[in-house]
């Protein structure tokens, strides 16, 4: 794999003149394959979304990912949108994320079961799961995957991400930690994954932007971003949500303060896997609803 | 001779985990199965990599500082937002304080031998023990009740223990309240900076490293010490540091102003390599310099 240190990130920011120290504490995006068409993704927020309190509102929450999906596919109607993702015909594994401190939102999970059984999927054709995929009867049947979590901070991988999500598919998941996790976009490769998945959601209602354990869900580093970004390259969406924890930080922190350590799984599923891009220059990012501190 | 040699480790062995044992079981004894309207839960006790079953890809974390096992419960109550006490033992003092390290941003020396809170959570180091104690939600019963356990373990950890001996090689002019981290697993060097995406000077859980904060936020610099197993294992890792980042250097200590105008040094004082980052002056890193060799 291609190494890169400060020094020469430091040159190639000169030569580019632009940039500057933003791109020196987060080297993903600066050796994105080339001649990749843009990767679309779509950031959509509501104020309204905790109106009610500390649940998020399930209509607005439902209204959220219809919109987003609609605006990733071009369709103008949901009904339109997700049957250009799902076809009736599929099985369907909604592969979430049961994190006790930040686990997806049960809203999100019913949200994406019931546009899938609208398209016309048997409801025992759907499955929502996360730890037991593995021995699922749908999800090792599945012909569609639908990737859905929240972003947090992560000990050991820099951030919990769309790609991460994927390593209950493995055999032995301690065995892509090697190297604070760089070679998690490898889990595309699984005979349960490959060429499967149609839609990626990351979650980023109460995003974490820094921890202080592993174990633990802070409050004190989250807040309500009140978002989600759809697309259908995860790389592309990993990356976009990596900026905006990356802002929040140096928001929070008043000093740029590089992930510990790097996320450098979300630069590896680019330059080695060539599953997506993740320089924000190559992706098409569409802004819906509430602008107000979106960081990016 | 052999079979005797066997036999001594075995035994040696035996007796060694048990202490180990009954120190964890100890520090256990203190913990109250019920106050204040919690009762225990759930009682936690991992060792080694099994530790990924409690905490996944986490666990790396205190792996790469050699975590022994780890005890603790959770608490639940009525009403009452989930604790949960971790204990961490890890093999020595040095990398206790090494997590703990990880972790805080301000030196408290509240509980153990520092220690940091907010409301919703308490962590500290003392001897060879981290100690995380947490709560799911923040009320007042439940800030009162973390501090209680904090105090608990606290005391039930009967000594304190050493921190590493790398740390006095830190200049205490301008540094950073709890601006430093130690550690030796080359995935840390980047805690405070973007350095490299690879262990570009053989940091190994044989190196004991240390990367400090050094100034104001808008005028920050980084100094990074590393200690060797010999003076030419410290200057081969020297040599490749200057390699990669001031090649054109014709300065003893590499010294250069790079592309952004900050300035990099790094040298090598017997088994100890040195390097200064994001210096913004010439004369900040000639003082940090002079102050660290001074040391």
């Amino acid at each position: 794999m291609k190494t890169v240190t400060r020094r020469e990130l430091l040159k190639k920011t000169a030569i580019m003149a632009a940039g500057g120290a933003i791109l020196l504490n987060r080297p993903v995006c600066t050796w994105a394959i080339d001649g990749s068409a843009s990767s679309r993704v779509v950031l959509i927020r509501n104020q309204q979304l905790y109106a009610g309190g500390d649940t998020p509102d399930a209509a607005v929450c439902e209204q959220m990912i219809d919109e987003a999906v609609c605006r990733l596919t071009g369709y103008k109607t949901p009904a339109e949108a997700w049957a250009s993702i799902i076809k009736p015909s599929d099985t369907v594994g909604i592969k979430t994320n049961q994190w006790n401190g930040l686990p997806t939102p049960p809203e999100v999970n019913e949200t994406l079961k019931a546009r899938v059984l609208t398209v016309g999927v048997p409801e025992d054709r759907v499955s929502v799961d996360d730890r037991g995929v593995k021995q699922n009867p749908v999800f090792r049947d599945a012909t569609a995957l639908i990737n859905t979590r929240p972003m947090r901070t992560h000990a050991w991988s820099g951030v919990g991400t769309l790609l991460k999500n994927y390593i209950m598919f493995a055999e032995k998941p301690s065995d892509y930690h090697e190297d604070s996790c760089s070679v998690l976009g490898s889990l595309q490769e699984l005979p349960m994954v490959k060429g499967k998945t149609r839609l990626h959601i990351l979650v980023m209602f109460t995003p974490q932007f820094h921890h202080v354990a592993p174990s633990k869900f802070s409050e004190e580093y989250s807040w309500k971003y009140n978002g989600l970004l759809a697309g259908f390259d995860p790389v592309a969406v990993d990356s976009t949500g990596l900026r905006i924890i990356e802002a929040k930080r140096r928001e929070y922190f008043k000093e740029d303060r590089p992930l510990n350590p790097p996320a450098k799984h979300i630069a590896a599923a680019d330059t080695r896997y060539h599953l997506g891009t993740s320089d924000p220059s190559k992706i098409e990012l569409i802004k819906l609803g509430w602008d107000e501190n979106s960081y990016v | 001779m052999c079979c005797i040699w066997r036999y001594v480790f075995v035994v040696c062995s035996i007796c060694l985990s048990g202490m180990v044992y009954s120190q964890k079981v100890e520090v256990m004894k203190h913990l109250p199965e019920q106050f204040d309207g919690y009762k225990v839960s759930e009682w936690l006790d991992y060792e080694g990599e099994a530790l990924y079953d409690y905490i996944n890809g986490g666990a790396e974390l205190y792996l790469s500082y050699g975590l022994t096992g780890m005890t603790g419960c959770k608490y639940s109550g009525e009403g009452l937002p989930q604790i949960t006490v971790e204990i961490y033992e890890m093999t020595s003092s040095a990398n206790a304080f090494g997590v703990y390290t990880q972790s805080r941003d301000r030196e408290e020396i509240e509980y153990g031998q520092g220690s940091q809170s907010f409301d919703d959570f308490v962590l500290f180091w003392k001897d060879r023990y981290y100690v995380i104690i947490t709560s799911q939600k923040i009320m007042p019963e439940s800030v009162k009740a973390i501090h209680h356990l904090a105090s608990l373990v606290d005391r039930a950890i009967p000594k304190t223990g050493d921190k590493p001996a790398i740390v006095n090689v830190l200049p205490q002019k301008n540094l950073v309240p709890g601006g430093y981290l130690y550690f030796h697993h080359y995935i840390w060097i980047n805690a405070y900076l973007f350095i490299a995406d690879y262990n570009i000077i053989n940091i190994s859980s044989e190196t004991d490293a240390v990367l400090a904060k050094y100034g104001d936020a808008d005028a920050r610099c980084y100094l990074l010490a590393v200690e060797y197993s010999d003076a030419d294992t410290a200057k081969a890792a020297c040599k490749q540091l200057k390699d990669k980042f001031a090649p054109e250097s014709t300065d003893a200590r590499s010294k250069l102003q790079l592309e952004d105008g900050t300035f990099f040094m790094t040298w090598t004082q017997e088994k100890l390599l040195y390097a200064i980052f994001n210096g913004n002056s010439s004369g900040q890193v000639e003082e940090l310099y002079r102050l660290t060799v001074k040391n």
